[in-house]
């Protein structure tokens, strides 16, 4: 039988499967089961996991697409596996990080004392488009600015994993985790490690525990009502709204279903006003109360923003974090790690230069064709300039981009993320991948064992973004196999 | 429950009812193969100026397509199944799995276009609007969300089988309205089969075709589960549990039209109709059928202004300043 790995080359960079030929010991098992199979029989069980996971209608929405086209999110067979001890690191670095950054939250909304002792420049914070000033001196339940982050690792040439970007707005991905999981269970139990890969499964009840955690001091935990505040059916992410809601068992709903009334907000119900306390919202600042914010928003709540002040609702994550999950902010995280807990940073960043410093402007200038260079406001991978695949026009183009206005733009080397396998038109393929781990934090962050594993859409490419028309994998955790008997 | 979840399930009943409908009275008049026969179906549907409209725009289009797979008209079926498809993706966290797979199956066989003939199609839809609604008891909760799509489907078919006797009745020539007329019995006998109803008749009369025992059959029979009478007592007793929890000043507005309409039905028999005017009969159903619709939008639905409950003890601004 045709080995199915016989053809994999891997490319320049970490292979998470294979250190030279040989699998790594995590991916022996997996290995082994593997090689029973063909080509064929490999297809086969590929096209019954994505049957499934089109009968489940999990679906996404592209936006340059023709309007609201719902599609399918590629998802291949072959896991990222992460094994206790590294994800230990990860756990304890994402735990300190998401820590220190509510504290930053905290700091920024009350004394700015990281901006008086000048470990982070004022424009920066103060000065920051996603400041908002409705958040001054409201500090939330259990001081919570975000109760649920996105975190995005990626592994470098040195096969360590480091910060590629924080979201602490609205990130999303997390249903893909667990139904990915709930996929993989059924397609290829065989692949299943005997001692066990940490479940994502109870993610909706930690969700919901942290929300609950932080509810306003005015009401009892025991009767809150918590719900989701979803955009819409148009948005993206809108099946994994749907998703959450299931999972936590609370009721979905959009801005027009709310109406706040002497500072208190309540949902619109067939039996009348029913008071809400918790709201864990997955609309933007921006479109979150159109009194407030942008008065044309039609997704939002009149009137939230002065529920919130007034303490009488609590806002998951809180308003304003966005001057936090920014990509000239991220340059700052590790020195904001260690101002704010005296510890050093457990994980680094993916070095980080900013056009708007002249030094660092200097640097990218001169070194833009081996850089990656960011808009610093762009998500999704829109707008990104990667200086390895660019020829001299459009190197040209961007240093003349970089000198009108340098404060739109960062930039990071390239880094030759970690490979995956992949099953592409000539069997499998080495496809870079990124890994985006889920913290939920109430009492304290709690990293979800797992996460997102986004795969590049071929081995060329470095973006990878849903959005783009990647794919993702499962992520396993292992679990330490039991002691050997003494 | 949510009030705008409330309303996007009764309309999910009411579309896919509709749909069902539709496809039985194209199919019924598909077969009867006259060249006017769409437009009874048309005009049944109140769509009869509209489609001139449509047709003024666009001369290729024919009131087939029009009934059947113009997504320009609001009334075809492939419409009135992908707004139910649209409307199932919003309720994903209210219906079950099956429901919605269900749905949006059909929806995607309508869009694939390619049927080799209309009677497979409308077979399809004839075929599943029924399988959607046998799971809907099968596997969803029984509870609010469950009653306000059965007052929707209930209302739907209610307004449908009026409008399926109605413009019969109206087409007959005024010789032939008479209680106990002769009738032109091929076409009577593709009303009730429109309806489901032909095997019913016999069954329960055992006798010819007679237009009052036709109208009794469609209208007031209380055992036929199409049949306006039928439905209205089961739109009752749906409304009753769904709006259990809902305050009566806000419900009562729907509730006197459903109660008037069930009294209207039970005190009426198709021989004193016939008489006094079936066509008035019809008109005065179905306007009170869209009486309860908007009160269900303006009191329930989508009420302009509700009042704030009052804080309950305990959570004042004093009490919450001492805590």
């Amino acid at each position: 039988m045709q080995d199915l790995f016989a053809e994999y080359r891997p490319i320049p960079g970490y292979d998470e499967m294979f250190d030279g030929g040989a699998p790594r010991p995590a991916y022996e098992a997996l290995h082994r089961a593997l090689a029973g199979l063909d080509a064929d029989a490999y297809v086969e069980l590929q096209d019954a996991a994505d049957l499934e996971t089109l009968n489940n209608g999990i679906t996404f929405t592209v936006y340059a697409d023709d309007a609201g086209a719902e599609r399918i999110f590629p998802f291949s067979l072959i896991p990222r596996i992460v094994e206790a001890a590294e994800w230990r690191r990860i756990e304890t670095g994402l735990r300190q990080r998401i820590g220190a950054l509510n504290l930053f939250l905290r700091d920024v909304y009350t004394e700015h004392r990281c901006v008086k002792d000048g470990v982070i420049p004022p424009d920066l914070v103060l000065g920051h488009a996603a400041f908002v000033r409705e958040a001054v001196d409201v500090v939330p339940p259990l001081g919570c600015y975000v109760h649920v982050a996105g975190c995005d690792l990626v592994r470098c040439d040195d096969g360590e994993f480091r910060l590629l970007e924080d979201n602490l707005r609205t990130p999303s991905g997390v249903s893909y985790v667990i139904e990915n999981r709930r996929t993989m269970r059924s397609a290829v139990p065989q692949f299943f490690p005997r001692a066990g890969v940490a479940s994502v499964d109870e993610y909706g009840d930690r969700l919901l525990e942290s929300l609950l955690a932080c509810h306003p001091s005015g009401v009892h935990a025991a009767d809150c009502r918590v719900v989701v505040l979803t955009p819409g059916p148009f948005n993206s992410a809108y099946f994994e709204h749907i998703f959450l809601a299931r999972e936590m068992g609370i009721e979905l709903v959009e801005g027009r279903d709310l109406v706040v009334s002497d500072k208190r907000l309540y949902l619109r119900s067939t039996a009348g006003l029913e008071r809400v306390d918790v709201v864990y919202r997955r609309v933007d600042d921006d479109y979150l109360d159109p009194s407030v914010f942008r008065s044309d928003s039609m997704l939002g709540v009149p009137g939230l923003v002065d529920a919130y002040r007034a303490g009488n609702v609590a806002i998951a994550n809180a308003l304003g974090t966005g001057v936090a999950d920014d990509k000239m902010v991220f340059r700052y995280v590790p020195d904001l790690i260690r101002y704010y807990t005296g510890e050093e940073p457990v994980l680094d960043n993916v070095p980080t230069f900013l056009a708007n410093r002249a030094d660092d402007l200097e640097y990218i200038l001169d070194n833009a064709a081996d850089l990656v260079v960011k808009p610093k406001d762009g998500s999704g991978g829109y707008g990104v300039f990667i200086g390895p695949q660019a020829d001299a026009a459009q190197l040209d183009r961007q240093r003349r981009k970089l000198r009108e206005a340098p404060a739109q733009w960062i930039a990071q080397p390239l880094q030759q993320f970690s490979t995956l396998p992949a099953f592409g038109a000539s069997g499998f393929e080495p496809r870079r991948c990124d890994l985006r781990v889920f913290v939920v934090t109430g009492e304290r962050p709690w990293p979800l064992p797992g996460g997102l594993t986004r795969v590049a859409p071929n081995s060329e490419s470095y973006i990878v973004n849903s959005s783009q028309g990647g794919g993702s994998k499962d992520t396993w955790v292992l679990r330490d196999p039991p002691p050997e008997p003494a | 429950m949510l009030a705008r979840v409330a309303e996007n399930l009764y309309w999910l009943g009411r579309y896919l009812e509709r749909a069902d409908n539709v496809a039985r009275m194209v199919d019924v008049h598909h077969a009867m193969s006259e060249g006017s026969a769409f437009e009874t179906v048309l005009y049944a549907l109140d769509a009869d100026h509209d489609f001139a409209d449509a047709r003024a725009a666009d001369p290729a289009l024919t009131p087939e397509s029009y009934l059947v797979s113009s997504l320009a008209s609001p009334v075809s079926i492939r419409s009135v199944v992908a707004s139910a498809r649209g409307l199932a993706r919003e309720l994903r966290d209210q219906i079950s799995r099956e429901v919605f797979e269900q749905i949006n199956a059909l929806h995607l066989a309508l869009e694939r276009r390619s049927w080799p003939r209309l009677a497979e199609e409308l077979d399809l839809v004839r075929s599943s609007a029924p399988a959607i609604f046998g799971l809907f008891e099968n596997t969803v909760l029984w509870t609010e969300g469950a009653r306000w799509f059965r007052v929707g489907v209930f209302l739907e078919r209610a307004d449908m089988t009026s409008r399926i006797v109605d413009v019969k009745y109206f087409l007959q020539l005024p010789e032939e309205r008479g209680v106990g007329s002769a009738l032109d019995r091929a076409q009577w006998r593709q009303v009730l089969r429109s309806a489901s109803a032909l095997e019913a008749y016999r069954k329960q009369r055992q006798g010819l075709l007679r237009v009052d025992g036709v109208v009794d059959m469609l209208m007031f029979e209380e055992d036929f589960p199409r049949s306006v009478a039928f439905c209205i007592g089961r739109l009752l007793a749906e409304f009753e549990e769904a709006a259990g929890r809902t305050a009566p000043e806000r419900k009562l507005g729907a509730l006197k039209e459903i109660m008037l309409l069930n009294l209207d039905l039970k005190s009426a028999n198709a021989g004193d109709v016939i008489i006094d005017g079936m066509h008035e009969f019809i008109d005065r159903t179905q306007a009170r059928l869209a009486a309860v619709s908007d009160r269900l939008s303006s009191d329930i639905f989508r009420p302009a202004a509700l009042p704030a409950p009052k804080p309950a003890p305990g959570d004042g601004p004093l009490e919450a300043a001492l805590r």
